[in-house]
């Protein structure tokens, strides 16, 4: 991985041996290229890559971009609170986790109550309710991956990284957890870095993968 | 360029493509009879679309395989409301990964099939759920999405037509539950993602109360080749009942895991020794999982069966999503089955106090099975757990849960046996 060149068994169903594809091909990123800050077409514009740049601390989050995102995307639904799942979305993505002041700007805009945008917001996984590491690595450990060794990796990610589980290490660089099923079952062990997946990683990789994140 | 790894006994109807990434753009999808479907849509009523569709068999292939066609019909002739189509792109059944490859290689071909089926219900606008993690796959899906627009596939005026298609991409956050098709349509209107009480059934009042279908990523790509080439040409693969060809996902202890297109009815012994290349050198096969996680597992003696619906009902268990999970003589059942209720047990909702209570009292006995400190009459109570869990809540993911546990304890109790003697050895006195 991360070289560029021939890439062995990238996270590509039904390949055990070499093969000639790019990693960019294979994941489609020579095809997406960068996605414009605001959102490109509304019919999208919920949609944007985890951003792993720092985040902005303070200051109101429905400014520039995105808040031309955030009006994008409330004319795809019938009313404002339809948009509130892409509006959390936008919300995490600029803080990197949802604070209960960002959860009430989100309310605010949305016309809703913050206790009722809470409660939403906390019956999903996804958005970290407190800071997390610069990196999230999210190593899945159901069925799939388990049978494959799924344990293993989580273990050997919490000692490369000197965390517990859900801690921010000290260097404030890594967050590591378990996860579900992240649905690439058939490259074990699946870990979720961000916005990208590692597929067939194996124990002894996790120092590597780290290196290359710093 | 193909997929690198191709067997003969494969069809290749909707993954022909996979790994050509020219495919993804639009001009190469073009080049590939991309968007022929849509344009042929448009010259037919919605009514005959239909009527195609349910010539062709097609069921949907999101683990429930209810007939495509029939689907739709239950959607009203004459729109006085808002229509919607939802395509389900959640895939976070335990097992699952083939619409992650249909999306990232083919994002055309599901936005041609959302087209086409949107029109085909007199919907105006389509919203994609796609999970949460799947950035990846979204920010592909985005782009195609975007060139379909430029390009006029979908817009105000789609082709020319004078016929509106709209089509959104809305992510998840992270909620298996949200695949349930009501718990998905509460999470777009920016609700919880709770299932719905039906009746009343999403074709009367689904997304924001208006009549709606929700169909599965598979099922939308079918469509696409199905309009193509009509419901008969579909109907020479499969069976009588199970019709077309079908991915299955392939995990856990085989030699080639991946994604393989095969006629429905195809054998399953064969499927998976032959082509996924079987077990691991002096490996056996053990159990099977033949649907995702939420479908009783199989052993090894029953894997004479086709791949069609009917037939894995036969050997009690479900095609589901075709999320074939295959576990060897290494595998540790009683760990596995823990592993799988434990996820239901974080994935329950809560609305329904049997799942809420049910999934997390299970995940307990069997935790302490699983530690040695189990007995006969654990068993006893998960199974009686179980039984009150299925067939009695909201939504199907309590019955999903007790499938691993009343199955495992059918076909591999002695399994668990073996963890009580390991009590036996570890703590004499207890049973003194």
């Amino acid at each position: 991985m991360g070289d560029g060149g021939v890439q062995k068994n990238p996270g590509f169903a039904g390949i055990t041996g070499d093969f000639n594809l790019t990693e960019a091909e294979v994941r489609g990123t020579d095809y997406v290229g960068q996605r414009p800050l605001d959102g490109g077409h509304p019919a999208v514009a919920g949609t944007m890559p985890y951003q792993v740049p720092p985040k902005a601390v303070d200051g109101p989050i429905f400014v520039g971009p995105f808040e031309e995102r955030l009006e994008k995307v409330l004319t795809r639904y019938e009313d404002r609170r339809g948009a509130l799942l892409p509006a959390l979305g936008i919300a995490h993505e600029a803080r990197g986790y949802l604070s209960p002041e960002a959860m009430e700007e989100v309310a605010e805009r949305l016309q809703l109550a913050p206790a009722y945008v809470r409660g939403v917001a906390t019956f999903y996984t996804m958005y970290n309710l407190r800071p997390v590491g610069r990196h999230l690595i999210q190593v899945c450990t159901n069925i799939s991956c388990n049978l494959c060794g799924g344990e293993d990796v989580l273990q050997a990610f919490l000692q490369a990284t000197g965390t517990g589980m859900g801690e921010v290490s000290a260097d404030g660089q890594f967050t590591v957890i378990e996860v579900e099923c992240l649905g690439a079952c058939g490259f074990p062990t699946v870990v979720q870095i961000n916005d990208r997946f590692f597929e067939n990683v194996q124990p002894a990789d996790a120092g590597r993968i780290l290196e290359e994140l710093r | 360029m193909a997929y690198p790894y191709q067997h003969p006994s494969e069809v290749r109807v909707l993954s022909e493509y996979f790994g050509d990434p020219e495919a993804r753009t639009l001009k190469g999808w073009e080049a590939r009879g991309g968007y022929k479907a849509l344009r042929k849509a448009l010259g037919m009523s919605p009514a005959d679309i239909v009527n195609e569709v349910k010539t062709s068999g097609l069921r949907g292939r999101g683990g429930a395989g209810f007939p495509t066609g029939v689907k739709w019909s239950f959607m009203p002739k004459e729109p006085t409301r808002q229509h919607y189509l939802v395509c389900n792109a959640d895939e976070s059944e335990p097992g699952t990964f083939k619409d992650r490859e249909l999306i990232r290689w083919t994002p055309h071909q599901l936005i041609e099939g959302c087209l086409i089926g949107a029109y085909a219900i007199r919907a105006t606008h389509c919203y994609i759920y796609i999970r949460g993690e799947f950035f990846e796959p979204a920010q592909i899906l985005a782009k195609a999405i975007e060139e379909a627009y430029a390009a006029g596939y979908a817009g105000k005026d789609v082709m020319g037509s004078g016929q509106e298609l709209h089509v959104t991409l809305h992510l998840g956050a992270g909620a298996y539950i949200c695949g349930e098709e009501t718990a998905m349509m509460n999470s777009i209107e920016g609700r919880r993602g709770e299932p719905r009480v039906k009746p009343p059934f999403p074709a009367v009042a689904g997304v924001f109360g208006k009549p709606t279908t929700i169909n599965n990523v598979e099922t939308l790509c079918s469509v696409t080749h199905i309009v193509n080439n009509g419901g008969e040409w579909y109907r020479q693969w499969g069976t009588e009942k199970s019709t077309g060809t079908k991915l299955f996902c392939v995990s856990g202890h085989v030699r080639r895991p991946g994604n393989y297109e095969v006629p429905m009815g195809f054998n399953f012994r064969e499927f998976i020794h032959d082509i996924c290349g079987g077990p691991h050198e002096g490996r056996e096969v053990r159990a099977v999982i033949p649907g995702g996680s939420s479908v009783p597992m199989m052993s090894a003696d029953d894997l004479d069966v086709g791949m069609d619906y009917e037939a894995f009902v036969s050997v009690g268990t479900m095609l589901g999503a075709g999320s074939v999970i295959v576990m060897d003589d290494t595998a540790d059942i009683v760990k596995q089955v823990r592993r799988m209720v434990e996820f239901y047990a974080h994935e329950s909702c809560g609305q329904c106090s049997q799942c809420r209570e049910g999934t997390a009292w299970a995940t307990k006995i069997l935790r302490r099975i699983e530690r040695g400190g189990g007995t006969e009459a654990d068993l006893t109570t998960l199974v009686d757990i179980s039984n009150n869990m299925a067939g009695k809540t909201i939504c199907v993911l309590s019955d999903a849960a007790a499938a691993p546990i009343l199955s495992s304890i059918g076909k591999f109790r002695g399994d668990y046996q073996a963890r009580f003697q390991l009590e036996e050895k570890l703590m004499p006195a207890r049973r003194a």
